[in-house]
Formats: structure tokens, sequence, C-alpha cells
């Protein structure tokens, strides 16, 4: 018993022992002396003081700025509703147990799905900023991409869950397609629809207040202007408004999910 | 028969204003559609400068093709991203220790006071964007990996820390009372009681970050901070299409393989 023990210690001891090591060998080939890691902490701290501290709160009342949180929801909103749209009928063609053709739809919808995820929404942004130019409609573009990705799925997943049984029974009644969509798997997954919906609003909202940083309206183009003018003052306020902007949308969103839970039950 | 009927017309009352209240709220939801659609459109897009449809097919077409000549410049970045993700993974972990412990309620140390600090640290740190935290990072310490790492960690935090603390708060509390009564100290608790728990847990949040974390730091390079966004940045200042799409190609690649590697790791522990 005693020796069982002992190994499973000096394991866990080896193993251990070889994650540092392969952290200090990347950490060497990376070219990054422990000094400059080590001290990072600390100038993080003395930045933050020094340049950071006394936030410039009356620059986020400009009138301006206010104007571009607008713009910035506006574009979350209209990016939301379009990727929803269209992710619902990407996720229906790549649940596999409801796709309409397993040779054409689904290949089709899971490599959209899985191509808009993978890429990061800023570089959505700037391929989009190149082809129609600057401004929110590239914004509304990139937040579209992102959100079939992010909405898509955990789609798919809730709709790869439904019960078949209700299906089946529905299919064999002789109802078509579209009947069985709204019969039989629409109200199994309505609840769920409903939850993603607002989950992927917040993650929604959290990326189109940054993806102006790449040329798409809103308040990442304040964020950029400033950043680049070495304004630090200011982009520690703008860098606050955005932290309370998005604790007010998470609020809200969980006022709304436990009121839909509460109407459901 | 009098208050029956009474029941039903109050019923019938509050139903209809509920009908209402939804038809409203969903009214709003439409109006605030068109109005966006609204300002986008018409007062924000610059028609003229994107022209007829043609001209946005014949700006997509720059993007076909691949530039094979970038492949043997793209290895090397391609492997600092990962190491990267991998690296900003773990010191992520590291700084979610104490994070998670102060924030949760069950074995926080101070009560109220340190669990509201842990919580406001958590969403501090989910709030800010990774572009935020690298820009200051960059500031902090200067170009290269370092403040990628850093950025990756610090935006980490939030959601492994939260994940830890409510995996603390849900473990078995009977393990815990019997290496109390048996006098162990605080370290005895947390390392035979909760950790052994909360383990499985851990290890799949920190695959499913590591999985995320590549996709992040594949643009670290926009603001400075290396790897293969730096290579995407370049490619797109020198205006060569092919060469864009290649690198967005092998940033598909890079994620795909953490992504297959990630679920099946996933399933395995679970």
């Amino acid at each position: 018993m005693k020796e069982i023990y002992q190994n499973s210690t000096s394991k866990k001891f080896i193993n251990i022992f070889l994650f540092f090591l392969l952290i200090y060998l990347s950490f060497i080939y990376l070219g990054i002396d422990f000094e400059r890691f080590f001290s990072a902490f600390g100038s993080f701290g003395s930045i933050i003081v020094n340049r950071y501290y006394p936030a410039d709160i009356e620059y986020i009342l400009d009138p301006g700025y206010l104007h571009s949180i607008l713009n910035s929801i506006q574009m979350a909103y209209v990016g939301l509703v379009l990727g929803v749209i269209i992710a619902s009928i990407l996720s229906y063609f790549a649940a596999i147990n409801i796709t309409p053709s397993k040779n054409i739809a689904y290949p089709i919808g899971k490599f959209f799905i899985i191509f808009s995820r993978s890429i990061h929404e800023t570089i959505w942004t700037i391929l989009f900023v190149t082809i129609i130019g600057f401004g929110m409609l590239a914004g509304v573009m990139a937040l579209t991409m992102y959100c079939i990705g992010f909405f898509g799925k955990l789609f798919t997943e809730q709709l790869e869950n439904v019960n078949m049984k209700l299906v089946e029974t529905i299919r064999s009644n002789g109802a078509n397609e579209f009947q069985v969509f709204i019969f039989g798997v629409w109200p199994q997954v309505k609840t769920s629809f409903t939850g993603i919906l607002i989950y992927t609003w917040d993650v929604c909202f959290r990326a189109s207040t940054i993806i102006g940083f790449f040329g798409a309206g809103g308040m990442g183009w304040y964020l950029k202007r400033n950043v680049l003018q070495l304004e630090y003052a200011r982009v520690a306020s703008i860098v606050l408004s955005i932290v309370a902007l998005v604790i007010l949308s998470e609020i809200l969103s969980a006022f709304m999910r436990n009121k839909i839970q509460k109407e459901t039950q | 028969m009098k208050s029956f009927e009474l029941d039903l017309d109050t019923y019938s009352q509050q139903n209809s204003k509920k009908i209402t209240k939804k038809i409203l709220f969903y009214l709003c939801l439409v109006v605030g559609i068109f109005t966006s659609v609204y300002f986008i459109i018409i007062l924000d897009t610059d028609w003229h400068r994107i022209g007829s449809g043609g001209e946005i097919i014949k700006q997509l077409s720059y993007f076909i093709g691949l530039d094979f000549s970038l492949i043997k410049h793209l290895i090397i970045p391609a492997f600092e991203t990962f190491l990267m993700a991998c690296l900003g993974t773990a010191l992520g972990l590291f700084l979610s220790l104490p994070v998670a412990w102060l924030g949760a309620k069950n074995v926080t140390p101070l009560g109220m006071l340190s669990f509201g600090f842990a919580r406001f640290l958590m969403t501090i740190s989910r709030s800010i964007h990774e572009i935020i935290w690298a820009l200051i990072f960059v500031g902090a310490v200067g170009l290269g990996a370092l403040p990628g790492i850093l950025a990756l960690a610090f935006r980490s935090v939030g959601f492994i820390s939260k994940i830890i603390s409510e995996a603390i708060e849900e473990a078995d509390k009977k393990p815990i009372e019997a290496i109390r009564a048996a006098g162990g100290s605080g370290f005895d608790i947390m390392y035979y009681g909760i950790i052994p728990q909360i383990l499985p847990t851990v290890i799949g949040t920190i695959i499913f970050e590591w999985d995320i974390n590549i996709r992040r730091s594949a643009i670290m390079g926009l603001v400075g901070a290396g790897g293969l966004g730096l290579a995407f940045f370049r490619q797109m200042h020198m205006s060569n299409y092919p060469g864009v799409t290649t690198v967005i190609m092998f940033i598909f690649l890079l994620v795909m393989i953490g992504e297959i590697f990630s679920n099946y790791y996933r399933k395995k522990i679970i």
C-alpha cells in the first residue's frame, strides 16, 4: 500500500516537473527573460496608477461619444438579428438528426458555422472594412458572422438533443419537413432558443464595443483615436464606460432570463 | 356564482394586460430594428464609396487564391501563437486560483468583503476585451509575445475562476467535515477535501479556455504582440490579398486542430 502511494506521488512530482520544464523551454523559445516577466506585474500597476488613474470622466459625457454608444448598441442589435436568422437556418442544416439532406446540407451548414466561429470578430471586421469601406455596415456584417458562429454552435447542440420520438410520430402522420420543424422540433427547443439568444446578445454587445477599433464605427473608433494620441486619461474613461455598459447589459439579460424562466414554469 | 364571474373577469383582465404588454415589448423590438437599420443603411453608409454590386464582387475576387510562397514563413508564427495560447492559459490558471478561493462563498476568508472583491475582479476581467488588455500590456511591457501572454491570462481569469469557485461551492461537504473532525488544517481541507472533487471540472474548463485562447491569440499581433496576427497585419498592409487568405486559412487550421483536440480530451475526462 505504501509503495503504491509513493509511486503515485513520485509520478505526480515528475508530471509537475515536466510541466514547469515545458513552460521554461517555451519562455526561452519566445525570447522572454524572466526578469522582464516578473517585473511585468509591477509595471502594469505603475502605468495604471501613473498614466490611466485620473480618468477623464468629462470626455465620455460628450454628446459625440454618447452618440457612438448608441451606434454600438444599434450595430450589435442588427448584427444579432441578422446573425440569428441565418444561424437558425444553418443549424437546422447542421443538426445531423433533422437535417434535410445528409450529403449536401449537413456539410455546408457545419462548415459555415465552424468557419465563422474560428475566425475572430476583429479579423472579420478588417476584412469587411477593406471590402465595403469604413462605417457601421462593415461592423454589422462582422457581428453577423460572429453571431452565426456563436449562436450556430450552441443551437446546433440543442437541436441534436431533441427527442426524436415526437418528431418521428409527426413525420409518420404525413407531415412535410416544414410542419415537422414547426410542430415537432420548435416547441422542444423554444426555451433554450431564447436562453441562447440572450447569451449571444451579451457576447455580441461586448464585441461591438471593440470592433470600431478597426474601422467599424461605434465606441471603438474613439478608443483608437485616443490610443493613437496617447490620451491615457481618456482611454481609461472609455474603458470604464465599456465596463459599465457591459455590466448593465448583463444585469438586464439576467433579469430577462429570470422572467422567461418564471413564465415557462 | 357571482364570485366566480368576478374571478373570471379579473383573470381575463390580467390576461389581456399581459398580452398587451407582450405586444408592446415585441413592437419595441421591431421599431428598434427599423430605426437601427435606418441609421446604418441611410445615415451612416457611404454608398458612393461602395459603388455597385459588381465592384463589391471585384473587391471580393482579390481575396481568391492562396499565396504558397508565404507558407514557410507562417509556420514559426503559428507555433508562436500556439505557445502564446498555452502559456496564457497556464498563467491565467495560476492567477485565477486565489481569485476563485476568494470568490467561493463557503471558503472565502473575510465574508462579504473578499467575496465582493473577487466578483468585482471576475467581472472586470470578463468585460474588458482582449484587444484592450493587449493594448494596456503593450504599453506596460513593450512589444513581443509577453504582452500577448499577459493579456490572454488576464482575460481568462474571469471565466476560469468563476467556474472553479462555483465548483468549490457545489463540492460535497462530507469529506471536508471528516477532515476537519480528524484535525486537518485549512490547507489539508483544501488539498485532500476540495481539490480531488473539483479537479475534473477544472481540467475541462482549462481545456475549453485553451481552445478559445488559440482563437484570441491569433489576433494579438494586430496591436503589437506577435504571432499570426502580425503576419495578417503585414499582408493586409502590403495589400497582398491572396496572402491574407493564406493567413486566414492557417488560423482556421490551427483553431480546428485545437478544437478537435479539446473535444476529444473533454469527452475522455467526462
